[in-house]
């Protein structure tokens, strides 16, 4: 019993179509239903099936190289010369060609003396070598243990490729002995309302006549589609305010252009401060207006009333007035301070900085930080560790430990390392508690805890990444094959 | 940061304790210590708030407190000695204010040259503003003649300077000698230069740029002069540093008296500032409980004259070469690391608050909701872009549309010169990108752009593929502004970057918020984009 299509599919693979591939593009079908056709004819003992899989293969990066600049056994080789004693080969990267030259039987050591053993003719595997880098890529024409040398060095890579081919079982005429009903795909909206069903039995009665449903080889891969989805790294950010939510702080944001006066001044930072060269701080030409300054004049020059000695000199209110693209969100922070001088105050902020860097792998002139403060009555730099290994156990961190550290506008400062497996202690931000240079010119009593980290850093760590432009200038197939399940 | 460079044989011999323990306690002192130690030393670096860190010497002192084989304040003799240093009118406009002073008795090493060059340099960067605010000079006294004088001079004037063999004039070092082309714009501008002479007229310095070749140190100088000179009082605590780091090293310091119109001083004053602090103020900031004979203790292991006196009152002498001491709470750190921050209970506040997201936050959340469902992708791209790819690719060059963006100053690559006023060109940069991967592509970004300075939230999105129409990308801008509840009105667009007849504008309360189309051909072509693109651009608030 054929359908119409198989009945073409048949045709076709008479007429010497040997591909589901050509097949379809000849009749006009999905590969896929080729494939189910040619698979009952299979089955009704009109045609032959032969599966085949092919295994292919390729150079990784490593491989690359030593097709290229020739195996570290047989460069090895080829600088010992006659003979060279052990002593001039600690280098540890020595280490794993020595092995290698000494498995292979080409050199032996001799009196604490590697000299080699013959003349070391080409092994197989620097033929595959040769032939993947000229191009060739099948397992038929390769040497197999050659082969599976390379792949346990990782050297080469291989992928499996299946391929159908179809013959006809009859050379006599088509459809002689063929009997065809009629059959039926896809199911319409008026088979399912007047049609009848049978139970189990592949029929359906419909405008009294009778269908055979088609069973498709459920086996079969179909075209490749992909989700909409948030951004990997927005999800690492999203973890991240989630985790300060949930810890209680409110969530603030501010302008990009910001003026020196809150980007610098009203921190703290000396006006002659390196961190304010043109070098490291995008200043655009204009100037913004900004509050009124006198007790932040009168904190630098002089230390104001809080026992300070202030940084001396003449604080002056044009460089205050100096627009940059924010350098970090430390600003935004004590403006929202400034406005909310009263206890308790919690808050956070992730958004994006900027620094005047150069672009490569671990560099990007603008990045994402975090931060976040607490002020109240009689909170403590202990509070403040304390809040710390909350935050980092929640970010998955379990061990943290704190080293003095420095940040112009805190006092005391510290630097949290983190432990990550295989990496060791990694710093990772930086916190400390607002001066009180800092906070008293706001009218701010209470002391203000504060931390902050490159939220950039973290997604390297947790997504893997080499490179930092990939958060940014994105790889689509990146986007698309990880997974929203990923562990951050 | 500065980078010191510690022996460990010196820093043995100079603390009196073992490469192990000295090693295992450096970085809870307060320093970054490099993963990769030498066999014979180690570079550190340390905080720019230390300036009496960078040399081995003023490490070995703090050290020898840290680990309390020394504690307390070193107490530092000046001998008053006969040397005098006149300063002229003629110098007061160009660089005002100099310290001196003479260290005998010396016996340098190479590795104490090292350490004292490296400190001078240290100094220059950390202190110094790059020689504007302090410069150091360094002499070997014996080859000239006391007194000195310290004054403006005609920049005419010639003496070999050092590392060269030949006179030249003062103005021609600016230009030929290598100091003279790193720092010489210190002095643009000034009629005179500063220039430091002895009694027979031969030159010692020209501050800040070079010494006289006359007075260089080698390893067969005994006695040194010194001077600071600048234009901030930070000048007396980089010679501080410096003589003290000396003195450490077994010389003996001697006074220079310094004569001015203002007033005589003896140089160098190594007197300690002095302080009292409360220990309950320390530990109300801390978090530890400390009474006033452990503050002091605390403090005397970080090199503070510190003692108790009565209640909790403590009265404290900070050592002359301390730069970072401007307030209390500078003390109470210093406690604090003494105390040691691996000893400090980190405990949670009792600070009850509630947290709330922020509703631009919220905003953009439900936004990638809606597009996610849609079949898109987010991408994050820069903020940063350049005018080329912003404006002229787009074919949006009209110079009101320009004026509006954030230029920056000094933009480090032509990449990135202006900060974005809309998000399309960024998705645009990124499907050029990514062209090699399987269509359709579907991408959107909503993030911040700036226009007239003001941080403004956008959403674009941009599809692309052989069948992208106009009326797939009005089914989305329908879906969008459905979910978003906002109903602007629709009309034909005159944006260059939109085909004509094929892109719309949203207009909401007489304002454009957006636009939709199918993009101009000769836009996709300028971003080597070869298929059909329609995308859309949506203002949907501001900070």
């Amino acid at each position: 019993m054929l359908s119409e299509n198989d009945l073409k599919v048949l045709k076709a693979i008479s007429e010497g179509d040997s591909d589901p591939q050509s097949i379809a593009k000849k009749l006009d079908m999905k590969v896929e239903a080729v494939r189910a056709s040619a698979d009952l004819l299979n089955e009704q003992g009109h045609v032959q099936v032969i599966k085949s899989v092919e295994e292919i293969f390729a150079l990784t990066e490593e491989g690359k190289k030593y097709a290229q600049e020739g195996l570290p056994e047989r460069n090895l080789l080829l600088a010992i010369g006659p003979g060279k004693p052990m002593a001039d080969l600690k280098d540890p990267s020595v280490k794993i060609s020595l092995g290698w030259l000494r498995k292979k039987g080409w050199a032996a050591i001799e009196a604490g003396v590697l000299k080699p053993t013959g003349d070391a003719p080409q092994g197989k595997d620097e033929e595959i070598l040769e032939s993947l880098l000229a191009g060739l890529k099948s397992s038929t024409v390769l040497d197999n243990n050659g082969l599976a040398a390379l792949k346990s060095r990782g050297l080469i890579t291989s992928s499996k490729t299946k391929s159908w081919n179809y013959k006809t079982t009859q050379t006599i005429g088509v459809a002689s002995n063929i009997d065809i009903v009629n059959e039926v795909g896809p199911i319409t909206s008026d088979m399912i309302k007047s049609g009848h069903w049978e139970d189990d039995a592949p029929y359906l009665t419909y405008k009294k006549e009778k269908f055979h449903i088609r069973r498709y080889d459920v086996t079969l891969a179909a075209d490749k589609i992909y989700p909409g989805k948030k951004h990997p790294y927005q999800r690492l950010i999203d973890n991240m305010r989630e985790i300060m939510l949930e810890m209680g702080f409110v969530e603030i944001k501010g302008q990009i252009v910001q003026s020196s006066f809150w980007n610098f001044d009203a921190l703290f930072q000396p006006q002659d401060h390196p961190a304010r060269e043109m070098q490291d701080t995008f200043y655009l030409d204009s100037q913004a207006e900004i509050p009124d300054f006198a007790k932040v004049k009168q904190m630098h020059e002089c230390g104001g009333s809080v026992g300070s000695t202030g940084w001396g000199g003449c604080w002056r209110p044009e460089v205050a007035r100096q627009e940059v693209l924010r350098t970090h969100t430390t600003g935004v922070t004590i403006k929202y301070l400034a406005d909310h001088p009263r206890p308790p105050v919690k808050a956070f902020g992730i958004d994006r900085v900027y620094r005047r860097e150069a672009i490569d792998t671990t560099h990007t002139p603008e990045f994402e930080q975090l931060e976040g403060i607490v002020m109240d009555e009689n909170v403590t730099f202990c509070h403040l560790l304390g809040i710390l290994k909350e935050f980092y156990a929640k970010m998955g961190f379990e061990e943290v430990r704190f080293r003095p550290g420095y940040f112009p506008y805190t006092e005391p400062s510290v630097e949290p390392e983190v432990f990550i497996d295989g990496l060791g202690w990694v710093e990772l931000g930086g916190a400390g508690v607002f001066r009180k240079e800092v906070t008293a010119p706001f009218g701010i009593e209470h002391p203000v805890l504060a931390w902050g980290l490159g939220v950039s850093r973290v997604a390297m760590l947790k997504l893997g990444l080499k490179d930092l432009r990939l958060l940014y200038q994105s790889d689509i197939e990146w986007l698309r094959r990880t997974p929203v399940s990923i562990k951050l | 940061m500065p980078v010191v460079r510690l022996y460990y044989e010196d820093m043995e011999r100079l603390i009196g304790a073992s490469r192990e323990t000295i090693m295992s306690r450096l970085a809870m002192m307060g320093a970054d210590i490099g993963k990769r130690a030498e066999k014979d030393h180690v570079d550190v670096e340390f905080f720019p708030d230390r300036p009496d860190l960078y040399s081995a010497e003023g490490v070995a002192r703090a050290m020898q407190g840290f680990l309390g084989i020394k504690t307390g304040l070193v107490e530092y003799a000046v001998e008053k000695g006969p040397v005098v240093l006149q300063v002229e009118e003629s110098v007061k406009s160009v660089r005002p204010l100099i310290g001196c002073a003479i260290v005998r008795g010396l016996e340098f090493t190479s590795e104490a040259i090292e350490s004292l060059m490296g400190l001078q340099e240290d100094l220059h960067w950390g202190l110094g503003r790059n020689r504007r605010k302090v410069a150091i000079g360094v002499h070997d006294i014996s080859r000239v003649t006391p007194p000195f004088r310290y004054f403006g001079e005609d920049p005419g004037r010639k003496f070999v300077p050092l590392d060269f063999t030949e006179e030249m004039t003062m103005q021609e070092m600016l230009h030929k000698h290598p100091k003279g082309k790193d720092y010489g714009h210190i002095l643009e501008g000034c009629e005179r230069y500063p220039l430091i002479v002895d009694s027979l007229d031969q030159v010692l310095s020209f501050p800040p740029i070079i010494n006289g070749d006359l007075t260089s140190v080698t390893e067969d100088t005994r006695d040194l002069f010194i001077d600071v000179t600048g234009t901030d009082p930070m000048v007396y605590k980089a010679l501080n540093i410096v003589v003290t780091s000396l003195a450490e090293r077994g010389g003996r310091v001697e006074s220079v008296l310094v004569k001015r119109s203002e007033g005589d001083f003896l140089s160098p004053n190594l007197e300690p500032s002095l302080w009292e602090v409360h220990a309950d103020e320390a530990n109300k900031l801390i978090g530890f409980n400390l009474t006033g004979t452990e503050l002091a203790e605390c403090l005397q292991r970080m090199r503070f004259g510190a003692q108790a006196i009565g209640g909790d009152l403590v009265r404290v002498s900070a050592p002359a070469y301390r730069a970072d001491i401007m307030h209390s709470w500078d003390i109470f750190e210093d406690a604090a690391k003494a105390f040691g921050y691996e000893k400090l209970k980190a405990e949670l506040p009792r600070t009850v608050t509630v947290g709330r997201a922020h509703p631009a936050e919220v905003r953009k959340a439900e936004i990638r909701e809606v597009m996610s469902g849609l079949g898109y992708l987010e991408t994050m791209p820069f903020t940063l872009t350049n005018e080329k790819v912003h404006f002229e690719w787009m074919r949006r060059s009209a110079d009101e549309a320009v004026a509006r963006a954030t230029h920056v100053l000094h933009p480090i690559s032509e990449l990135h010169t202006i900060l974005r006023t809309s998000l399309l060109s960024c998705l645009l940069e990124i499907l050029a990108l990514n062209q090699h991967h399987p269509l359709p592509q579907r991408i959107f970004a909503v993030g911040d752009v700036v226009v007239d300075k003001k941080t403004r939230m956008h959403l674009a999105t941009a599809s692309i593929h052989s069948g992208a129409s106009f009326s797939e990308i009005r089914s989305v801008i329908d879906a969008v502004l459905g979910e978003l509840d906002i109903s602007p009105e629709i009309i034909p667009s005159q944006d260059g970057a939109l085909m004509p007849g094929r892109g719309a504008d949203l207009v909401l309360d007489g304002r454009r918020i957006g636009c939709f189309g199918e993009l101009h051909p000769l836009v996709l072509r300028a971003f080597g984009l070869e298929q059909p693109i329609v995308a859309l651009e949506l203002k949907w608030g501001e900070l």
